[in-house]
């Protein structure tokens, strides 16, 4: 059972929407254009046939710029946390050397003992 | 790795645009099953042709560009800690790590029948190569007889073992833990 939880659901038997980052957000708002597209469509036009492939080009539109949106943030995001790391492990690494960036010594600050 | 998880973004992106194109054919298919227009005396049409040329090459640079950037991430020098030797043999791989002391060891895939309750079937080994986390590392990897393939897909890391030629690969590892490969080239004698 906690297999099957953790495997989720597939679309088309392909795409792994609850395990993939981003898919939910860009199947949803996807769902959303195409609804928004297909109904303005057709109280503009009351053409049901056109009302169905304009809504259908709405959903692809709105999901793929979802995705590219929302994986473009998850990027940076990544780029940042990798950054962070390094960081951190760097800072772990040079504390109390000379290298510590933190460790700037001062202009009127003796060197010798006093 | 991170390599590795740059490939699973990668995959995933690129099952998100086969998803779309998926939905879009079976779209067609339903529209045009179900539709009443015919005409049997069409011969050409410049927009649908311009739409079905135009829409491929976009794909194909949709998912171009993140492949050629992971493509050359993966080939970008990082100054390795370490160098481990990988030697392909039938059916054995041989480590020598010869960076500080000259430490060499065969090791043997765990046969079925003498694996412990919890290990792997296929996949233990008796004598595991040791690497340390978060230091870049190469492996130079040959074969001794035919040709193999040092393979662990949880680092992301696949490369072929080809007698007299030493082939290069590098990854970083930031997760302790134990990772498993299999040769992934056909070594055997039928």
């Amino acid at each position: 059972e906690e297999e099957e939880e953790e495997e989720g659901f597939r679309l088309l038997g392909i795409l792994d929407v609850q395990n993939t980052p981003c898919s939910r957000d860009a199947i949803l708002h996807g769902a959303g254009g195409s609804v928004t597209a297909g109904l303005l469509h057709f109280l503009a036009t009351s053409r049901v046939r056109r009302s169905f492939d304009v809504g259908f080009a709405g959903f692809m539109l709105t999901t793929l710029g979802s995705w590219l949106y929302c994986r473009m943030n998850n990027a940076k995001l990544r780029v940042q946390q990798r950054m962070i790391q390094d960081g951190i492990k760097n800072q772990i690494v040079y504390e109390g050397t000379s290298r510590d960036p933190a460790n700037k010594p001062e202009a009127g600050t003796p060197s010798g003992p006093s | 790795s991170p390599v590795m998880e740059e490939l699973l973004h990668l995959h995933d992106h690129a099952l998100m645009v086969v998803f779309l194109i998926s939905t879009l054919v079976l779209y067609i298919m339903l529209a045009m099953i179900s539709t009443k227009l015919t005409n049997k005396f069409i011969l050409d049409s410049q927009e649908i042709e311009i739409i079905w040329t135009v829409l491929p090459a976009v794909i194909l640079i949709l998912i171009a560009l993140p492949s050629l950037r992971i493509l050359y991430l993966m080939d970008e020098i990082n100054d390795p800690h370490l160098t481990i030797k990988a030697v392909g043999h039938q059916w054995y791989w041989s480590y020598e790590y010869t960076d500080y002391e000259d430490l060499g060891f065969d090791t043997y895939m765990i046969p079925t029948q003498d694996l412990a309750p919890g290990q792997f079937r296929l996949l233990e080994a008796d004598h595991r190569m040791v690497v340390p986390v978060e230091s870049p590392l190469r492996v130079l990897v040959t074969a001794e007889d035919v040709l193999h393939s040092w393979a662990v897909p949880a680092l992301g890391v696949k490369m072929d073992a080809v007698p007299g030629r030493l082939n290069q690969t590098a990854f970083i590892t930031f997760r302790p833990g134990i990772f498993y490969g299999q040769c992934s080239e056909i070594c055997g004698a039928n």
